[in-house]
């Protein structure tokens, strides 16, 4: 066994911010990323001010409390902490005040919180933001944001590929991957608003500091395999995103149409009109016969099934959007959301 | 040496106090203030006993934002990275003055409290 295996090093920045990485681990990856960005900042900061580092670190607190009081906090802004256990800098109040106020002597009765809608089993999901904004993005937003991204990384992957033997095609590669940065930043930005998954993302080099110049924030574009990954993100996002525009769009058209269908023929509008060559047609369990003009009328029973079958898909469209929402956003928050960079040079 | 009842006292303070304290010091400054410096300024006027580990400031500020009660910026520094910067928010002003309200009442009652039980010793 080596020498340096028996002798504690010296505490330093990196050792700590490892260390609480490990004491986060299974925690949400923005919540880690949350955490190692202030203790680093924070850390470093003190360390600029002639704090020593071991008072520095001290002074911020042992790993495992400051993980504690980070796991309090919700995962996402309008959900749940991720852990109730320990609530080390806000304490659950026992007069019913905001969170961290000071206690009051005199005690008010306790109000319990309102009940929201979204909370009803099954048919809440109608009032569930998280559902319609799955629904706004997979059948739309995202697939014309995936689909331009894909537009350009293979427009440009194409001519810097095509120009490399030439030393034209450089330029053209550290454009796609400065791009591709961008890109997923603002693809992060549109997840984090309609799926409501957190999507921190340090910008690096930071802009404004005058010891990071072109050829320094080039490199470190290069060297970063966030940037490499958010190239193979643009790729890969295509496929996947066109996948989830065809479902989306099929159980919204379905559940849409089996709603809306039986209200137009109650408004005395066609329901489906029909090519004159059509003599028999199946909607649901019953064969209908369109009339002379082609048009077809549902029983009044078929009427009603359709609505509530139309509804009943309509909110399995939505629990699939949410589910789905979830899966794919914190998809994109691992693949985009990766542990932070010591971005400068202790000094 | 502080015993173990005394520990209780000042950390139950420490606590309840922690929110509107914070809130006091980004109240306090002209300009958006750094995390660091938030806890720069605790430290060096908390009393003997109440220190608390600067760490648990940035999750308490995340809640702030949260809550519409702080907001951040994220201002250019030339000593590194940008910096996220904070600054109350005109429901943050709302709540501190309630809470400081609650403070002063809270304190009034404690020390007439205390003044009487002085006096019968």
């Amino acid at each position: 066994m080596h020498d340096a295996d028996q002798v504690p090093s010296p505490p330093s920045i990196e050792g700590y911010l490892a260390r609480l990485e490990v004491a986060l681990h299974g925690a949400d990856p923005a919540l880690a990323h949350d955490a190692l960005i202030d203790a680093e900042e924070h850390l470093q900061a003190a360390v600029r001010r002639g704090v020593p580092v071991d008072q520095a670190i001290a002074e911020f607190g042992e790993v495992d409390e400051i993980a504690a009081a980070y796991r309090g906090l919700p995962a996402d802004p309008a959900g749940k902490p991720q852990e109730t256990s320990h609530r080390a800098v806000d304490p659950p109040r026992i007069d019913g005040s905001p969170r961290g106020a000071p206690s009051a002597v005199l005690a008010t009765p306790v109000q319990a919180p309102a009940p929201r809608l979204r909370d009803v089993p099954i048919v809440g999901i109608w009032f569930d933001s998280r559902a319609w904004g799955a629904l706004l993005y997979f059948g739309g937003v995202g697939f014309i944001v995936a689909t331009a991204c894909f537009i350009w990384a293979v427009t440009l992957g194409g001519l810097a590929v095509g120009l490399l033997p030439t030393l034209l095609g450089l330029p053209v590669l550290v454009l796609l991957l400065g791009s591709a940065r961008a890109l997923c930043l603002v693809e992060g930005a549109v997840v984090q608003a309609l799926l409501g998954v957190r999507m921190p993302r340090r910008v690096q080099p930071v802009h404004g500091v005058a010891d990071v110049g072109f050829w320094q924030r080039i490199w470190c574009w290069l060297k970063d395999v966030r940037s490499w990954l958010s190239l193979g993100y643009l790729y890969a996002n295509f496929p996947v995103s066109v996948a989830l525009f065809v479902v989306t769009i099929t159980m919204s058209a379905l559940s849409v149409a089996m709603i809306t269908g039986p209200l137009l023929q109650a408004a005395n509008l066609p329901f489906v009109t029909l090519s004159s060559d059509v003599d028999r047609v199946q909607y649901l369990w019953t064969e209908l016969k369109p009339a002379a003009d082609g048009t077809i009328r549902l029983p009044m029973s078929l009427a009603l099934s359709s609505v509530g079958l139309g509804l009943v898909l309509a909110t399995i469209t939505l629990w699939t959007m949410r589910g789905l929402g979830w899966v794919y956003g914190h998809v994109v928050q691992a693949i985009q959301v990766a542990r932070p960079q010591a971005s400068l040079p202790h000094r | 040496m502080a015993s173990p009842l005394h520990d209780r006292l000042n950390r139950d303070l420490s606590t309840g106090t922690s929110w509107l304290v914070v809130l006091a010091v980004i109240a306090r400054s002209d300009e958006p203030i750094h995390g660091y410096e938030i806890a720069r300024q605790l430290a060096d006027e908390a009393p003997d006993g109440m220190s608390f580990k600067q760490g648990t400031l940035y999750p308490m500020l995340r809640s702030m934002e949260t809550d519409g009660l702080v907001r951040s910026t994220l201002v250019p520094s030339t000593e590194g990275p940008a910096r996220k910067c904070f600054t109350l928010t005109a429901e943050g002003r709302r709540v501190l003055a309630s809470w400081a309200e609650s403070w002063r009442a809270s304190s009034r009652w404690v020390n007439r409290v205390l003044g009487e039980t002085d006096a019968r010793r």
